[in-house]
């Protein structure tokens, strides 16, 4: 067994610059032998880069890695591989008709003239899978295995491969408990086999169970290091967010708050989703759903939206029990902007005036026939409301900013007359302006009445925007926050597993 | 409980399809079950299942290829035109003619794999241009039909003959042929990296396999099947009109669709094309028997082939919804139990 510190990588004063954006700004980050090494940080905070950097997927724009004390160039995913370093992918890396043993050999194959003889390979192959006990065989088929069994297949593939450091991003995201339970038990003994892990994840409760040092990033610099014995998980989250940050307190005061109710759920429940759903919106309420990615916020707003269909529960709107579907909702005067506007939000090859006008043939058009004089209307309606720049309804919406192409979405249903708008994490990938400009039209809308139901990661604008936060896990509400009373570090703990549900109650 | 396998389920369904109708028209007619039936049934599987192993190959890399039947049509015309144009010996015609298909599959690969263009247009298009050419060689005969001379060679006209008790060699050369085609395709390198390009790019590409020569290899196998489906072609009618050619791709892609061959890459195989032919076959020759049109039988082999694609679209992400349905039930209950 190797000496408990000695150093298997590490990497010096990383930079990584993106359109001017200092994505890692001398980033360092080293692992040991047989240690597995957690990296934190918030969405944005530099993570994913990182690992871009260390498997070849990006270059580095300055800075040194080192692999066993020798310093090395990682400029491909084969320069990686050659180094010893392997990802385990969520499931994409996997041929799914071919058997686990073909998978982990593919590419590698011994043959004579042209025929495969890989008997032997078969067999090793099945003896590292008893060796580690993994719920597999070397000759299941791919396809036929669940999430949790080709996760381990792409372990295998890796050890197969000689891996030295195995990277794990975000490996429980889709697993069962008891799935997770064997995962862990898999990665502690790699570590007692001297493998290196450095392990990704938003849950805090599992970065704390399994690691033995955490790297802490935010704005793509480093927040700290420490070792798990040292800390508690508080600190982290502080270290995540920033200490001046932490301070500032949600949210604003609903200015009617006896509104009456617009859109209530009531035990809403898609199995494999989300789970006995409650709550309401107020008539001029901003609520957000917030959480982990994967805790089923999307999934219930687009069931509501009728996008997406649910297996129990209610959805009251206006007093009155409705079944969603897409066409009713529009004519019930809901509005939808989806998650990923470039594949669900507007068509690129259309003008603004041509999106804005999608949502509203029914009013422009007579006997089938558009009234272009309306249609125009229509466009130069939308330029208006949202401030969109440049101020022409004739633009191509594919050839507008991120945050202008937001607002050619948000300017398809505030021509109509909203009372419910369903809103999908509306800034990512949005530059700072643009964001206020965003937050102030969903303002803009709470003030007129609409009822405005929101999804979003970024805790600083969930702060920003809501009246009152929804906290959801793995398909529950968690937690509560009316406003004026959270923190970031309320949210951060609560989403990430700190906060059991007892005493959300 | 473990799926079963979307190929497996394809098996099955294309085995009982072909069973039943067998049976059928075994029961209803007296002739079907006859020697000469069975014997010129299989006859006529012989050319449109060498066609379609080649075009069972181009779809499992995730790919199609529309020009095949074509291509058959144009070596059978530049055989034609070698051989009442010019004083070369049969071995140089066929040996021409081969390296004629060679370049032409070489030209669908180069389309395919360096212009990336996709198959289905890529294929379409270098379809045309086989059938161009086949216009240019072809003559008007005293009918006036478009066709290439007759050839009256009593060595090409051997292979559209047939052994003793009736077997004809073109039966024999797509059986053999399938089977050297299913072994190359379940025990070989490169066999194994045709099924990994076509059921996930990405992962073989990253595992260091050429995307350029899995295709390539995909199409020069198709042009050598719509080589030796010419020959067999010319040596049992002893010529070829230019209009043959598309309806032979159809057939062929039919036959690969209902022997379990996806659109989508990475699953088919040989023994699966070889059913889907026969199928394609009985259906067209009992219902010859009972006097329905072509009309009619276009009708129920689309519709067979049409829920055959509906099968494989939704088969896999049925069955993923089920298991996650059921793991997320379990959780539930895990979660309960505590």
């Amino acid at each position: 067994m190797s000496e408990k510190n000695e150093l298997l990588f590490e990497m010096r004063n990383i930079e990584k610059i993106f359109a001017h954006v200092h994505a890692l700004d001398h980033v360092n980050f080293d692992v040991r032998k047989g240690e597995v090494h957690a990296l934190l940080g918030e969405n944005g905070a530099g993570k994913s880069t990182l690992i871009k950097i260390l498997t070849g997927v990006y270059t580095k724009d300055g800075g040194q890695i080192f692999m066993d004390g020798k310093e090395i160039e990682i400029n491909s995913r084969d320069d990686a591989a050659d180094a010893g370093i392997a990802v385990i992918f969520q499931e994409l890396s996997l041929v799914p008709t071919l058997s686990v043993y073909q998978n982990i050999l593919l590419g590698k194959e011994q043959s004579r003239f042209g025929f495969i003889s890989d008997r032997a390979e078969k067999q090793q192959i099945q003896e590292l899978i008893d060796r580690y006990g993994f719920p597999v065989k070397a000759t299941d088929i791919v396809e036929t295995l669940s999430v949790a069994q080709k996760q381990m297949v792409e372990i295998l593939k890796a050890l197969a491969a000689d891996a030295k450091l195995v990277i794990m991003d975000e490996p429980t995201a889709s697993l069962s408990s008891r799935e997770s339970e064997l995962l862990y038990k898999i990665i502690n003994q790699l570590r007692d086999r001297g493998v290196s892990i450095i392990y990704i994840s938003h849950r805090l409760e599992e970065v704390f169970n399994l690691s033995d040092r955490i790297t802490i990033l935010r704005d793509g610099k480093n927040a700290g290091v420490v070792e798990k014995e040292n800390i508690v998980p508080s600190e982290i989250v502080k270290m995540m967010i920033g200490k001046e940050l932490s301070e500032s307190t949600a949210s604003r005061e609903l200015h009617t708050s006896d509104a009456e109710v617009e859109l209530a759920v009531k035990d809403l429940t898609h199995i494999g989703a989300y789970n006995h759903v409650s709550f309401e919106v107020k008539k001029g309420e901003v609520l957000v759903l917030t959480g982990l990615v994967g805790s089923g916020r999307t999934e219930v707003i687009r069931s509501i939206y009728g996008a997406d269909p649910y297996d129990s529960g209610e959805i009251i709107f206006e007093g009155k029990v409705i079944k969603p579907s897409i066409k009713r909702s529009v004519a019930n005067g809901f509005g939808l902007i989806p998650e990923d506007r470039r594949t669900q939000g507007f068509s690129p090859l259309l003008s603004v005036t041509g999106n804005v006008a999608l949502t509203s043939y029914d009013k422009i058009a007579k006997g089938g026939f558009v009234n272009k004089k309306d249609e125009d209307a229509l466009g130069r309606k939308a330029v208006e409301l949202t401030d969109l720049r440049p101020a022409n309804p004739n633009v191509k919406v594919g050839d507008l900013s991120g945050g202008n192409q937001q607002k050619a979405v948000l300017g398809k249903w505030l021509t109509r007359d909203l009372k419910v708008v369903l809103i999908d994490e509306p800034t990512v990938g949005i530059d700072i302006g643009a964001k206020d400009e965003i937050y102030n039209i969903i303002e803009g809308l709470a003030e007129q009445g609409v009822a405005v139901l929101m999804v979003s990661s970024d805790i600083a604008e969930v702060l920003r925007v809501a009246h009152r936060i929804i906290v959801m896990r793995e398909g529950k509400i968690i937690k509560e926050f009316n406003h004026g009373v959270a923190t970031q570090e309320d949210i951060l703990l609560a989403s990430s597993g700190f906060v059991d549900e007892k005493e959300a109650a | 409980m473990k799926q079963m396998r979307q190929e497996t389920l394809r098996r099955i369904i294309s085995l009982v399809l072909l069973v039943v109708l067998i049976a059928v028209f075994t029961f209803t007619t007296d002739t079907f079950l006859s020697w000469d039936n069975i014997t010129s049934m299989l006859r006529e599987c012989g050319v449109v299942g060498i066609l379609a192993i080649g075009i069972t190959t181009c779809i499992i890399t995730g790919g199609n290829n529309l020009s095949a039947g074509l291509m058959l049509g144009m070596v059978c015309m530049v055989f034609a035109h070698l051989y009442h144009y010019t004083a070369l010996s049969l071995i140089a015609i066929i040996l021409i003619c081969l390296l004629a298909a060679l370049a032409a599959g070489a030209f669908n690969g180069f389309a395919v794999a360096i212009l990336q263009i996709p198959d289905f247009v890529a294929t379409l298009s270098t379809g045309m241009v086989f059938q161009g050419i086949t216009y240019i060689l072809a003559i008007r005969n005293q009918y006036g039909s478009i066709t290439s001379e007759m050839i009256k060679n009593p060595t090409m006209a051997l292979l559209g003959g047939k052994l003793g008790n009736g077997i004809y060699y073109v039966t024999i050369a797509w059986v053999v042929i399938s089977l050297i085609m299913q072994v190359f395709l379940k025990k070989t390198k490169m066999g194994t990296y045709i099924y990994a390009m076509g059921s996930n790019r990405k992962s073989a590409e990253y595992s260091g396999i050429s995307f350029i020569k899995v295709k390539m290899v995909a199409f020069l196998i198709s042009a050598l099947c719509s080589f030796i489906g010419a020959l067999f072609f010319l040596g049992r009618y002893g010529t070829n009109d230019v209009d043959s050619g598309s309806a032979l791709s159809l057939q062929a892609i039919s036959a690969s669709v209902i022997g379990g061959a996806a659109f989508s890459g990475g699953r088919g195989d040989m023994i699966g094309t070889l059913i889907g032919v026969l199928f394609m076959q009985v259906l067209r020759n009992g219902v010859l028997k009972f006097n329905m049109t072509t009309a009619q039988q276009s009708i129920i082999s689309g519709v067979i082939i049409v829920l055959m694609l509906v099968f494989d679209a939704y088969y896999n992400e049925f069955m993923q919804k089920r298991t996650a349905r059921a793991a997320a039930l379990a959780r539930e209950k895990e979660g309960a139990g505590k």
